[in-house]
């Protein structure tokens, strides 16, 4: 039972993140926010026994995507202002 | 209940990042924004095929030594979507890179990250038809 | 000779891979370049037809292991294809002949027009060409997705390496497009995987035939098909993906262009085999194939009137004509779908004859806005004319080989029942020939406007050799339409 509640707060974490990173105007925050969903989807993997696919996600997910993101804001602009 | 089912709960999430990634596609503004919403919609797709896979009340489908053989085989959850998602999100990584990649050449030109100014400066020159 | 198989996909990795390796040295990369163009052509000649499992994990059924228990003889997993498998059969290596003589004749004119040859644009060529090549050979839906991302890519990438204005705007649209088609495609072959278990092929399509009569499977399958026709629709730029298909070859270099459209013409015809082999008996395959099939010719064909820049207007109407290419998927029947296929070999080398032949308008004034040109028949009467017959090929005027496939795909649609599909056909026919002479009055018979200026003064030899080796091989095959129809039907009839 306590596998399934886990599974529902990761499942929250994700979803509030990815719609939070389409909200935010700072963009730093919004890369983040994509790290955090990655790092969640991975999560859900390691639930869903892939061990080996939650490892890859969680450094392109977690850590790649995000860390691009970034430098692709510092070398542009950090704000939103659509 | 039927709605605590582990690969249920999992197949909902996947279809969510899927919508919420479409949704920034078509409606975000801001072209950083969408290319992060369209790597939404890859971690959507890949979770979709994990949760295919998944065995309830299974086993990491690896085979250990002194695992009963025919036990493992009833047990373990579906390794192919496993290895498929492996090189999926590769693919994803590096089409996210360089997407980015463009839009830093894209900023230099016209010093804006909206896709609707980009599309504006196209419109001018009458190519649109 | 089977162990040949991969190494029609492994050779231009490996060459694209050499030629970053030797950047900047011109020589070395000129000779690598002409090696590997000239010697494509030949491989797929000698390579002999076959099955080749990678990692030689052949199906259980047929590698005869004696003593198996009966629990595993009797499964479906006894059937089933363990490996990627390519098949290399006759249609495979009609379309690959064709993607190699493009491939060498575009890079024939890029290596004489350009003082410098550039390594990553190269590199993208033959990765491209690899990437096809492996989606027309491989029997894995999987595999398929793999090089289909790929060659997104490589199209970004194409588009990236050319000069024109306002190409990384395609670009990130052409991307944007393609992570949402991708995905798509994804999801359709994931439902198929949790169908059948498989990402084989020939696995799913004997699956599918069995579920296909029971009514819940039907509508799961129903929505997998949806899905992988839309990925199908964007790899080959039919419509609703028509419009950033066309800006895509108009803003690459005229070489590259070719290689563009060659690229999608083969994804197209890879996909939509694949389609018809899973989906073939589906009601609903043959109404959506002529439907998107019409709405192409029509679109194609009327939107390429309005253009002023010629680039565009070939991009248009080679989009209208791969739309001939689906109905005879449409129509079904052994005869229909040679007739759509001969279309697809016919229409890829056409395209490339105009890219090529109107790329030298571009290469001697550096415009390609049909208002500011006029005159140019002065320049170079034989490369005129040469475009002129091109046209005609496109447009199905006899004897040339366009003739032949549009002829073929009137007498499917009388055949099966659709005279008004006819009609449309030769409609569509009359105005590409109107479209392509009206263009070809304004560029090169107009009285030349006194403001049009010339960047170079004669056109190179390797692009009306091209042009010419390619208007011999259409009068060939209008002539001897057999080369191509005989091994294209004796492999269709396997599948049906």
């Amino acid at each position: 039972m306590y596998e399934i509640i886990i599974l529902i707060i990761i499942i929250i974490f994700t979803l509030v993140s990815a719609i939070l990173a389409l909200v935010k105007t700072d963009l730093l925050e919004v890369a983040i926010l994509s790290g955090i969903t990655g790092v969640g989807v991975a999560l859900l993997f390691q639930l869903l026994l892939a061990p080996d696919v939650a490892l890859t996600q969680v450094i392109v997910g977690g850590a790649i995507i995000p860390v691009f993101a970034a430098l692709a804001i510092k070398k542009t602009t950090r704000v939103d202002d659509g | 209940m039927i709605l605590l089912d582990m690969q249920l709960l999992t197949l909902f999430t996947a279809g969510a990042l899927i919508i919420i990634g479409i949704f920034a596609a078509i409606y975000i503004d801001n072209i950083i924004k969408k290319i992060i919403g369209l790597s939404f919609i890859e971690e959507g797709v890949n979770l979709f095929i994990i949760s295919l896979g998944f065995n309830k009340g299974g086993v990491v489908p690896i085979l250990m030594p002194g695992m009963n053989t025919n036990w493992f085989v009833t047990n373990s959850a579906y390794p192919l979507p496993q290895a498929l998602v492996l090189t999926s999100i590769v693919i994803g990584a590096s089409t996210f890179a360089i997407m980015l990649a463009i839009v830093m050449v894209l900023y230099k030109k016209y010093g804006s990250l909206s896709t609707r100014e980009i599309l504006k400066h196209k419109s001018d020159m009458g190519d649109e038809q | 000779m089977n162990e040949l198989i991969p190494l029609i996909v492994i050779i231009p990795i490996i060459a694209a891979l050499l030629l970053n390796l030797f950047a900047g040295k011109n020589k070395i990369i000129k000779a690598i370049a002409f090696i590997v163009g000239i010697g494509m052509p030949i491989l797929t000649l000698i390579t002999g037809y076959g099955l080749h499992y990678f990692g030689g994990h052949q199906p259980l059924a047929s590698s005869n292991i004696a003593g198996l228990p009966s629990y595993i003889t009797n499964s479906t997993l006894y059937n089933l294809h363990p490996a990627i498998t390519y098949s290399y059969t006759p249609l495979a290596k009609v379309f690959i002949f064709a993607l190699g003589i493009v491939v060498f004749l575009s890079l024939l004119t890029y290596l004489n027009s350009e003082n410098k040859s550039s390594g990553p644009f190269l590199f993208m060529v033959f990765m491209g060409t690899a990437s096809v090549s492996a989606l027309i050979l491989s029997d894995d839906l999987f595999n398929m997705y793999v090089f289909f991302e790929i060659a997104a890519l490589i199209q970004t990438g194409i588009i990236i390496a050319s000069s024109a204005k306002d190409n990384y705007e395609t670009a990130l649209k052409y991307m944007i497009l393609s992570s949402i088609g991708g995905p798509i495609l994804l999801l359709g072959i994931t439902i198929l995987l949790a169908i059948c278990g498989s990402v084989n092929i020939t696995d799913i399509s004997l699956a599918v035939s069995t579920l296909v009569q029971t009514p819940i499977s039907r509508g799961v399958l129903l929505f997998a098909f949806s899905l992988i026709f839309f990925g199908w629709l964007y790899a080959s730029g039919l419509p609703p993906f028509h419009v950033i298909k066309s800006s895509v070859y108009s803003k690459a270099e005229p070489y590259g262009a070719c290689i563009l459209q060659a690229m999608s013409l083969i994804s197209l015809i890879a996909f939509v085999i694949v389609i018809f082999r899973i989906f073939g008996d589906f009601d609903l395959f043959k109404g959506a194939m002529i439907l998107i099939s019409i709405i192409a010719m029509v679109l194609g064909v009327s939107m390429a009137v309005v253009q002023t820049d010629f680039r565009r207007m070939i991009a248009y109407l080679s989009v209208g004509e791969l739309g001939f290419v689906g109905l005879g998927f449409g129509l079904g029947g052994k005869f229909a779908i040679t007739a759509g296929l001969f279309q697809g070999v016919n229409e890829m080398l056409v395209t490339t004859l105009l890219f090529i032949g109107l790329g030298s308008v571009v290469y001697l004034t550096n415009t390609s806005d049909t208002r500011k040109l006029g005159g140019l028949i002065g320049k170079n009467t034989m490369m005129a004319i040469m475009i002129l017959l091109g046209g005609f090929a496109m447009a199905g005027v006899p004897p040339f080989n366009g003739f032949r496939s549009k002829l073929m795909i009137v007498e499917a649609a009388l055949t099966s029942g659709y005279p008004e599909l006819a009609v449309i056909i030769v409609l569509i026919s009359i105005a590409t020939f109107i479209v392509f002479v009206k263009s070809f009055y304004t560029i090169f018979l107009k009285p030349q406007p006194n403001d049009l200026k010339f960047v170079k003064e004669s056109i190179p030899k390797s692009m009306i050799f091209a042009v010419a080796v390619l208007l011999i091989i259409c009068l060939i095959l209008g002539l001897y339409p057999g080369i191509v129809t005989n091994p294209i039907s004796q492999c269709i009839g396997g599948l049906l």
